[in-house]
């Protein structure tokens, strides 16, 4: 059997290859979380140990409470939930008409380039007119900038995203809904929108995912904590003159556990989203 | 309904980028019309070849490193793992690093990289590999590798996902026919399996070229861009022209370079990638 011949040195290296990257996953992540549980006595023994002594909560309520950074979060969740709103409604209102509608070819072939081009467009290049945009908007220091622009940065993947998924839904299901003479807002509110349902609820994880990692714009458009979000509180602890090692870990792990919290729900997009469909779920 | 919300979203997209063509056009005080000395002086500030040639030298470590990586560890796992429950605990677990927040990856790092706490140090001095403690954040050529490094743990898995669902495409057949006629090894997959993967390899590189020009937080997080400006990546430094120089009118002009260079790579994404848009 040449197949077996052939893999006989991958399966050599196979196993330890996998242990050693599956180790380098894993320790820094178990890294963060010891540290997170350590006391404050034990950040500064000459060599550290490797598992917390007298494992202690202290350092998320420090973090939380006294550090305030519970107001951050309720921005963040905030933040993340009204651009996943906005976003979805958007995305909806864009891709509907060019999938369940006799739309010309190259208006939907425009959408979706326009759409592309946008992935390849860095948001450090258009930081300096968004700043001056939203100071004359009178939105500097406010949620409502944030949420404006995750809506902005959101959309083109989205509207790959949705559209994915609405094209694989048939068009004779809904009309059949109509010979059964639905009006096309409810064909789409009783038919077309409980099949996309899950599509959508994907996309809206993952519009809330990448919303909450959002760094670079919520530094530059906030100065206080009645808009800043959780990433910005946590790079606050961390180039502070003295670091605090356990409370900033604990940031990091409280800013590290939504989104994986949350991709337990969209693993299965996810991929399609990222490469605007080339891949598609498994 | 189609009409007036891509109106409305296209123009809410597209003024923020005139507006940066118009704010480069004006000095940064008074705002008065400079025609393109803005530009001139962006490109005469030897800072910006210091940040072109350390994005250079960022994408020239993990573009590869990622690519081979994620190459290497799809075949690995679609060569030795049979088992579909295995497969599909692997993607979960390749999902995960893409959605942890970058400043998350960034406070990590600086548990493992830091002096005084940092992890890696005390771990090679464990294993006897070193006496003194490596200062990896504050010399250049390690802080360079220590940021690079944050880029492949996060972004490795994302070129496997992509790579590893690119060779369940290869037919079966092909593959039996090819081993039937005693091809093997490498043969097997520059002749059977490669073909397959270069859209996608395509795909991985443009994806990943325009991400290098967005990598912000980590390295802000762990370097600042230092030591001096080692680190300082084409985005930190448009930042700090914005923002720490406050030279509106020079960033403007440095974020309009930039996008004229992105829509190069955009055409060729275009007319090189299989895109589905039916």
């Amino acid at each position: 059997m040449p197949r077996r011949r052939s893999g006989r040195l991958w399966r050599v290296v196979g196993p330890p290859v996998l242990g050693a990257v599956g180790l380098a996953y894993a320790f820094p992540l178990y890294w963060l979380l010891v540290t997170a549980l350590k006391g404050e006595g034990e950040l500064y023994q000459a060599t550290p140990s490797l598992y917390p002594l007298q494992p202690t909560l202290a350092a998320f309520s420090s973090v939380l409470v006294t550090r305030g950074f519970l107001g951050l979060l309720r921005n963040s969740i905030v933040v993340c939930g009204a651009t996943v709103l906005l976003v979805l409604a958007i995305g909806f209102a864009v891709t509907y008409p060019i999938t369940r509608l006799k739309v010309s070819r190259r208006l939907r072939v425009g959408v979706l380039n326009w759409a592309l081009s946008l992935r390849f467009l860095p948001p450090v290049a258009v930081v300096v007119p968004y700043f001056a945009i939203v100071r004359g908007l009178g939105l500097y220091d406010r949620r409502l900038a944030l949420v404006l622009i995750y809506t902005v940065l959101n959309l083109p993947f989205s509207i790959w995203m949705l559209k994915g998924f609405l094209a694989e839904i048939p068009l004779e299901i809904e009309e059949a809904a109509f010979v059964d003479g639905a009006s096309r807002w409810v064909a789409f509110r009783r038919v077309l929108l409980p099949l996309a349902a899950p599509g959508i609820l994907a996309s809206g994880v993952i519009i809330f995912a990448f919303a909450w990692s959002e760094f670079l714009f919520a530094l530059i458009l906030t100065a206080s904590p009645r808009a800043q979000t959780f990433p910005v509180g946590v790079q606050g602890l961390v180039t502070q003159f003295e670091i605090i090692w356990n409370d900033m870990a604990a940031a990091g792990a409280i800013a590290l556990a939504v989104p994986l919290g949350l991709m337990v729900v969209a693993r299965r997009y996810v991929l399609a989203g990222l490469t605007f469909g080339v891949i598609r779920g498994q | 309904m189609l009409l007036p919300v891509l109106g409305t979203v296209f123009v809410v997209v597209t003024y923020p980028l005139l507006l940066a063509v118009g704010q480069s056009l004006r000095a940064t005080r008074g705002g008065s019309f400079v025609g393109l000395r803005n530009y001139a002086s962006a490109l005469e500030d030897p800072l910006l070849y210091d940040a072109l040639g350390a994005t250079g030298v960022y994408a020239g470590i993990v573009l590869p490193a990622e690519i081979l990586a994620g190459l290497g560890l799809a075949l690995l796992v679609h060569r030795t793992v049979r088992s579909a429950r295995v497969r599909l605990a692997v993607y979960i677990l390749a999902t995960l690093p893409i959605v942890i927040p970058p400043v998350a990856v960034g406070v990590i790092a600086r548990l493992i990289y830091a002096p005084g706490y940092g992890v890696l140090n005390h771990l090679l001095r464990l294993a006897g590999l070193v006496q003194a403690e490596i200062p990896w954040l504050s010399r250049r050529d390690t802080a360079m590798l220590a940021v690079s490094s944050v880029d492949v743990w996060q972004w490795t898995p994302f070129v496997y996902l992509v790579f590893f669902a690119g060779l369940q495409t290869v037919p079966p057949e092909s593959i039996d026919a090819a081993q039937v006629d005693g091809a093997s090894g490498w043969t097997l997959f520059s002749r059977i399996e490669l073909p397959y993967l270069r859209p996608l390899l395509l795909m991985v590189l443009f994806f990943r070229i325009a991400d290098v020009l967005r990598v912000f937080d980590h390295i802000f997080i762990l370097t600042g861009g230092g030591p001096g400006s080692t680190t300082q990546l084409l985005s930190i430094y448009l930042y700090r022209v914005a923002f720490k120089f406050f030279d509106t009118g020079e960033a403007a002009a440095l974020a309009v370079m930039v996008m004229l260079a992105m829509s190069l790579l955009y055409a060729a994404v275009t007319r090189l990638l299989p895109l589905e848009r039916d």
